[in-house]
């Protein structure tokens, strides 16, 4: 009885996934669009990554059919969710790759599902374009593997300079997510800041599921710092400043480009005005591919304002059409093309050029921004 | 010295939001015996339900906390009735399962109503803040707290002087004595779920507008830390669990004073391990009080597993075998292969929790022990893979088995929760011992598998080697039950008394099933970081030990068969219902509670 259970359902699963798989190989035809593979959460914790991610992407896509597709064809991507794990991640990089439809494949999220998968996508030829993926080590993973990410060694010294330089702080308080990206940002922010001349006079690391840090600033409080730097996301970089104001430290808060986003406000409230945050763009940026970004994504999204993972994607889609546009649907090709794409318009780095030799873009674009009465505007100078 | 008194203070402000979450475990607990791992799901869905009448209807605080409590009462007695009340009658155990598929079920439901973005729930309280110590607090952290203690009193005064309430008692001492004599029980469980649940909304409510954000995520860690506090205070026991609540919430905060942020959790999860090693019972648990379950073995009930020809499962392994000649996709095989690696995890797990009776928890921890053993090895000293994939082994048997044996005068629930927390303390010491661990960094460029000096790379070699090693510890497993050693396993699982009264030594049983599983397991994990060449302390999560006990009970507890059946058939159900998108964890929830509601006893039985 029960082997025939066993049987039919090892049967039933396994000829699911080759309807699956054969499905998506009769799709592809010409005239049908250029399919890219994405790999992300969209379930699970981080799932609210994969939902921005996605607007982002809509829009890119939006705007690249309207202009035209790609030599007369469109542009589709294939969203897969793994839920950031790399069990999962790395089953959707063996659907990828034996799909002869994708052409290129755009994330995974998290460092462990992004790296389990990449030897997956090295070995079969496939390029890993990922988008967010600061891990220092992700694009080691072979010629394959190429991302957009923010450098960190880039954008910390950016922030180092706002709060030490620009804001005059001396002895600095660092709270950082412990995960990967915060404790490489932490480094190169700690780097610069002493190099800049300012003392660290405590760093503490937090993980992604804390809520309460009332504890940690009295740990922040006791150390006498003029400013506290938050190297954050935007839910617990608003958890932070909160509980900050609320145990009543008056302290200067500088925080990282992560929290960019609209929801720090709404999470933050009033804890969160004259907050400064080091970003790559901002709304009243005259650069023209900022202001297409802005005004495209509040006119689909009904007023919603972007954030940074919506800029990220957003970007991301737009360089994965350049490349598709020099390489072709060749997988191989494609890797080349990474090489060859010249100042791709771009929100985050302006024109977004790859170092062949790292397989990652330099040079981001640096904005100085303050909340001031609920909205994040262009810092004036003036001290808060 | 003042900071001494702040710390004091938030350690008494975060236990206070703790307690919440502890009070409606422990009601829950007290009577039915159940650690309750939907709950932190009702605590989400009262936090979204407040967001609404909040932000969309406007209603006043003392309306919406109304509302709230309804609202989350409905959602508790539903699920006392449809997920739990048909099972009553079977195996102890089954009832665990459908609180986890519970859970699954309902967060998907709020992420796919609500998205799963973070949302402000803002508090409707003045924004007034009184200067205590260093620090200030606020009217909501007095509501809090007067919303915990005042449930905490009116729980106890109603256990202990209402009729309903002596009824729930004496169900939760003898349900069938209760039943007896005329105690409705299923009323008192209704009572106990509705009243449970409605303060498990309120808590969601409350802890939203205090940190002035709810997502979609917050489930599980209040789940977590909630059954923390409810086991140190004493299971089952309401105001121990208010108690409980407090002196976590102070330990984290004397913790991070001490050590730093970073430690935080660490000490939470050791405090529980030494009060369970000290007072298995809980802080609060009188010497009187009958023991947390029941003195012979029905929390693992036997039934008779389906019995499967050996010409079948002969013929399952060679087709299984030679599948990779048949033109399958590498996405296939590699959905495979994961559900061969889960199922040395289940062999693992069903030996542990299901042939000698400890139900293991954490044991992603014995994933990691041999995932970080064989990187490390194969990549600082060179060791050749396939030896430091077993060294891995060793390691998780060694370190394993030491790591869990204070866990093993424990009984029952008790053993899942201390083998939880120990779980989280071998991940937090994997985030924290950089030195050896290189902390959140994590490790990359550990080698591909390789074999006597030849590179497994292709799916189809690794789909090879991952289905002999598991199969041959299937067999060894096989043969270890069908021995002196397997028997004298089960006896005790069925009565720990008599095996001892017949002079088996538990410790040691216990240890050597710790051994053999811990080994499984560490191959596993060793395999896995070898596929993955990166891993870091997120890796090998307390999902992954759920996932494992998921497919343990499913298959059938210590049915060796079982476990690989349940790793195929839990790693294969989420993967076809990809087409499904944002609902297959949903579809897959739901399947899981289906499989619990016809099968309590697994797919193939309790071995």
């Amino acid at each position: 009885m029960s082997n025939i259970d066993r049987r039919t359902l090892v049967k039933g699963s396994l000829a699911a996934m080759m309807a699956g798989a054969a499905f998506s190989r009769t799709a592809f035809a010409d005239g049908e669009p250029i399919l890219l593979g994405v790999s992300g959460p969209l379930t699970g914790p981080n799932a609210q990554y994969g939902t921005q991610w996605k607007q982002g992407f809509d829009l890119a896509l939006d705007e690249i059919v309207a202009a035209g597709g790609i030599n007369g064809r469109k542009l589709a991507y294939n969203f897969e969710d793994s839920q950031s794990d790399p069990r999962q991640s790395v089953a959707i990089a063996q659907k990828f790759v034996s799909n002869p439809a994708i052409v290129m494949e755009l994330g995974d999220f998290s460092s462990p599902a992004s790296m389990a998968a990449s030897p997956i996508y090295q070995r079969a030829g496939l390029v890993q374009f990922g988008f967010t993926n600061s891990h220092p080590d992700f694009t080691k993973g072979g010629d394959f593997m190429w991302s957009t990410s923010v450098s960190q060694a880039d954008e910390q010294p950016l922030l180092a300079s706002y709060a030490v330089k620009r804001l005059g702080l001396k002895k600095l308080a660092v709270l950082h997510l412990n995960t990967d990206w915060g404790r490489t940002s932490r480094d190169y922010f700690v780097n610069a800041a002493k190099e800049y001349g300012a003392e660290i006079a405590v760093t503490e690391g937090y993980i992604a599921e804390e809520r309460d840090f009332r504890s940690t600033l009295v740990r922040v409080r006791d150390a006498n710092p003029d400013g506290l730097v938050l190297i954050s996301y935007y839910s617990d970089g608003a958890l932070i400043a909160r509980q900050a104001r609320q145990v009543g430290l008056k302290q200067v808060i500088c925080a990282a480009s992560s929290v960019y986003s609209p929801k720090f406000l709404e999470l933050g409230g009033d804890a969160v005005e004259d907050v400064h945050v080091g970003t790559r763009y901002f709304p009243e940026d005259p650069r023209p591919e900022v202001q297409k970004f802005i005004a495209g994504f509040k006119k689909k999204y009904n007023g919603l304002e972007p954030d940074a993972f919506n800029a990220y994607a957003y970007d991301a889609m737009n360089m994965a059409a350049a490349v598709v546009r020099i390489g072709g649907t060749d997988r191989k090709a494609i890797r080349d093309a990474f090489t060859k794409v010249k100042d791709v318009p771009s929100v985050i780095f302006g024109a977004a050029t790859f170092d062949v030799a790292t397989r990652r873009v330099k040079g981001a674009m640096n904005a100085e921004l303050v909340v001031r009465k609920g909205q994040f505007a262009l810092w004036d100078g003036k001290p808060t | 010295m003042s900071s001494w008194l702040d710390y004091t203070i938030n350690g008494l402000i975060v236990g206070n939001v703790y307690a919440l979450v502890a009070v409606g475990l422990a009601l829950i607990f007290g009577v039915s015996r159940l650690i309750n791992f939907a709950q932190g799901s009702i605590y989400l869905v009262g936090a979204y339900i407040g967001w609404v009448a909040v932000v969309q209807l406007h209603t006043p605080l003392p309306l919406t906390i109304v509302l709230v409590a309804v609202a989350s009462a409905i959602v508790g007695l539903i699920i006392e009735r449809f997920g739990l009340r048909p099972l009553q009658n079977s195996v102890r155990i089954a009832p665990l399962l459908a609180t986890i598929g519970i859970s699954f079920v309902l967060d998907q439901l709020v992420m796919l109503t609500f998205s799963p973005n973070p949302r402000a729930l803002p508090s409707q309280l003045p924004d007034v803040r009184f200067q205590v110590g260093g620090g200030t607090i606020g009217p909501l952290d007095l509501l809090i707290a007067g919303v915990g203690l005042t449930s905490a009193i009116l729980l106890f005064v109603f256990l202990r002087y209402s009729k309903l309430g002596w009824a729930v008692r004496a169900a939760s001492q003898d349900r069938d004595a209760a039943m007896q004599m005329g105690v409705d029980v299923n009323r008192v469980n209704q009572a106990v779920f509705g009243i449970a649940a409605a303060l498990g909304g309120v808590s969601g409510l409350l802890v939203g507008m205090y940190y002035n954000q709810i997502d979609t995520a917050m489930s599980l860690q209040a789940t977590l830390k909630g059954v923390v506090a409810e086991v140190v205070g004493g299971a089952g026991n309401v105001p121990g669990a208010v108690i409980g609540s407090l002196l976590l919430g102070l330990v984290e905060s004397y913790g991070v004073a001490v050590f730093g942020t970073s430690y935080r959790n660490l000490f939470a999860f050791l405090l529980l391990v030494v009060v369970l090693v000290l007072r298995p019972n809980g802080l609060f648990a009188s010497a009187r009080q009958a023991p947390p379950e029941p003195l012979t073995g029905t929390f693992i009930a036997p039934s008779r597993p389906v019995r499967i020809p050996r010409w079948a499962l002969l013929l399952a392994a060679a087709v299984f075998a030679v599948l990779p000649f048949f033109p399958v996709s590498f996405y296939v095989l590699q959905t495979l292969i994961n559900a061969w690696l889960l199922g040395m995890l289940a062999l693992s797990l069903t030996l542990v929790a299901g042939t000698i009776g400890q139900v293991s928890l954490g044991h992603a921890a014995l994933l990691a022990i041999g995932a970080y053993t064989s990187a490390l090895l194969s990549l600082t000293l060179n060791v050749p893979v396939g030896l430091a994939i077993i060294a891995g082994g060793l390691m998780s048997a060694a370190l394993g088995t030491v790591l869990i044996s204070p866990s093993f005068r424990l009984r029952g629930h008790y053993v899942s929760i201390a083998t939880l927390a120990i779980g989280e303390i071998v991940s937090l010491v994997i985030l924290n011992w950089e030195s050896v661990t290189r902390g959140p960094i994590g490790i990359s460029g550990i080698p591909p598998l390789s074999l006597f000096g030849y590179e497994l790379i292709s799916p189809t070699s690794i789909y090879w080697f991952s289905f002999v090693v598991m199969i041959a510890l299937a067999l060894l497993q096989g043969r270890l039950l069908g021995s002196h050693l397997g028997r004298s396993f089960r006896a005790i699982r069925d009565d720990d008394i008599a095996a001892r009264a017949y002079g088996l030594s538990l410790n040691r049983y216990k240890s050597l099933a710790f051994i053999f599983g811990g080994f499984a397991a560490g191959v596993s994990g060793g395999i896995a970081a070898h596929l993955y060449s990166y891993i870091n302390h997120e890796t090998f999560n307390t999902q992954q030990s759920i996932l494992a006990l998921t497919v343990v009970i499913l298959g059938g507890l210590g049915n060796v068969v079982g476990a690989i059946l349940g790793a195929v058939a839990l790693v294969g159900l989420p993967e076809m219902f990809r087409i499904a998108a944002e609902y297959r964890i949903l579809i897959y929830g739901i399947v899981l509670l289906l499989l619990v509601r016809f099968r309590p006893q697994g797919l193939l039985g309790t071995m």
